[in-house]
């Protein structure tokens, strides 16, 4: 629960306190940037834009959703919007999957397509529910409340996000006992 | 049910959001389908696999970009009079919060020393809201609600000798002690512990059983772990288990299934557990 007092000074513009609340959050808010861009260089440019929002926005804070889950929200948004701008992370983690893929060891190639590699390979909307889930720790209202949608869609959109991640993992795995790949580049 | 509606609750199942007749009408189909079974292993894995490995370092230049924009933008007033950041007594939240972020849960104990009277309750809503954030920051606020100080084992017991408890220096699955904390639920006597694997944070609390608990928001459902009958709130992946026998009721935070790793826990913990009591706590 983050305190009252510390959102009015927040609001007022106060230093101290905007620092207060940065510490208090930047880990989980970082954490998720960074996994959902797989790239430090590009959390740290989009932490910045969620702080400098939160800080001038928090006056739109309304108190329904805990501000631990707004704050979650901006920091999903400003990721949402960074990826769909510019879908080079998506592509760029496919070159490096594809890489390691590509590894090849007395002829045989081994895929080592892990779960991080896996979940970047996601549309960003699935990627963005598993991490909230999963690495956040986020219920399911929450989470609604974080993406912005009805409580009720939540499991069924999670389960899909699930299955296209295990499609991914177990593609590579698949491979990794076979002896003659036909396409790397389609399995991975 | 069959096999497809089965699967189709398996997550919302590992995730603790099931409603409770679904929950049984799972396990009832669970029991006889290893296909299932299977899958629900499959999705525990992959809940595993996402969940935070290492603690993620935030880079330290990060506020400083921060905080020039927010200069450049004119947005903040100067930095005021420099009052400490975190002062005793008048914000209790933040400065449990700020002590626990900045140097680990162990000092909470040594610099709380507001007071906060409660009747004899045991409030968790503060520790269950913090929850999704950073559990380990939830644990040291209600740590601070209660006037935790830190102390021995032996202090532990000295302190409140009409508890059953343990606190081994390692739990079952590899939990490592970090501190023992006293506290006060109004006019009773409480033990907490916290424990930590490789991050992964447990934290136990010991109250006796006629402090009446609170959950704020959170649904406690009743539930079974091992041969005990107990309760449970859930938060997202985290559960706060309670098990109660006649002197004490031991309630444990942690993401440890209730079927597989979380038995052995509670047998640690609780020591004084009547076997298969068929009872409900509380
Ligand atoms: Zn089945």
């Amino acid at each position: 629960m983050i305190e009252h007092d510390l959102l009015e000074r927040c609001r007022a513009g106060n230093r101290d306190a905007q620092r207060e609340l940065y510490d208090q959050t930047s880990a989980p808010i970082y954490r998720l940037l960074l996994k959902m861009t797989a790239s430090p260089d590009d959390a740290f440019d989009l932490a910045q834009e969620t702080y400098l929002k939160a800080f001038t926005q928090l006056g739109r804070f309304d108190g329904r959703s805990s501000l631990a889950t707004w704050l979650y929200r901006v920091a999903v948004n400003e990721a949402l919007q960074f990826l769909r701008r510019a879908k080079q992370t998506r592509v760029k983690l496919q070159e490096l999957a594809a890489e390691d893929c590509a590894a090849s060891e007395n002829g045989r190639t081994t895929a080592r397509l892990d779960v991080n590699n896996a979940l970047a390979m996601l549309p960003p909307n699935d990627r963005a529910m598993l991490l909230l889930r999963y690495q956040e720790g986020l219920n399911y209202r929450s989470i609604a409340a974080t993406i912005g949608c009805a409580e009720g869609t939540v499991a069924s959109r999670l389960n899909r996000a699930r299955e296209r991640l295990r499609n991914l993992l177990q593609n590579s795995y698949e491979w990794e006992g076979s002896d003659s790949p036909m396409h790397p580049k389609d399995r991975c | 049910m069959n096999c497809e509606q089965a699967q189709e609750n398996l997550g919302p199942y590992v995730d603790g959001e099931l409603a409770p007749d679904a929950c049984t009408a799972l396990e009832v189909h669970l029991e006889d389908c290893d296909t299932c079974r299977a899958e629900l292993a499959t999705v525990r894995k992959l809940a595993s696999d996402l969940a935070p490995q290492v603690d993620t370092l935030v880079p330290e230049n990060l506020w400083t970009a921060i905080e020039q924009r927010l200069d450049e933008a004119g947005e903040a007033t100067p930095p005021t009079a420099r009052r400490p950041r975190w002062r005793v007594g008048r914000a209790p939240y933040a400065l449990a919060a700020a002590v626990v972020f900045a140097v680990g849960l162990s000092l909470v104990g040594l610099v709380w020393t507001g007071s906060s009277a409660h009747a004899s309750t045991v409030d968790f809503s503060v520790l269950l809201n913090g929850l999704p954030l950073d559990a380990n920051q939830a644990f040291g606020k209600f740590l601070a609600l209660y006037d935790a100080r830190e102390g021995s084992l032996a202090d532990a017991r000295q302190y409140a000798p009409d508890l059953s408890f343990d606190i081994p220096d390692l739990l079952p699955g590899g939990f490592h002690l970090q501190a023992i904390y006293l506290l006060r639920f109004g006019k009773l006597e409480g033990v907490a512990a916290a424990y930590d694997r490789d991050g992964e944070f447990l934290g136990a609390v010991f109250h006796r059983p006629v402090a009446k608990e609170h959950f704020g928001q959170h649904k406690d459902y009743p539930c079974v772990v091992g041969k005990h009958d107990g309760h449970k709130v859930s938060v997202g992946a985290w559960r706060l288990v309670h098990l109660t026998d006649p002197t004490t009721c031991h309630c444990v935070l942690s993401r440890l299934d209730e079927r597989t790793e979380l038995p052995d826990v509670m047998a640690a913990v609780a020591p004084a557990l009547p076997e298969g009591t068929g009872r409900h706590g509380h």
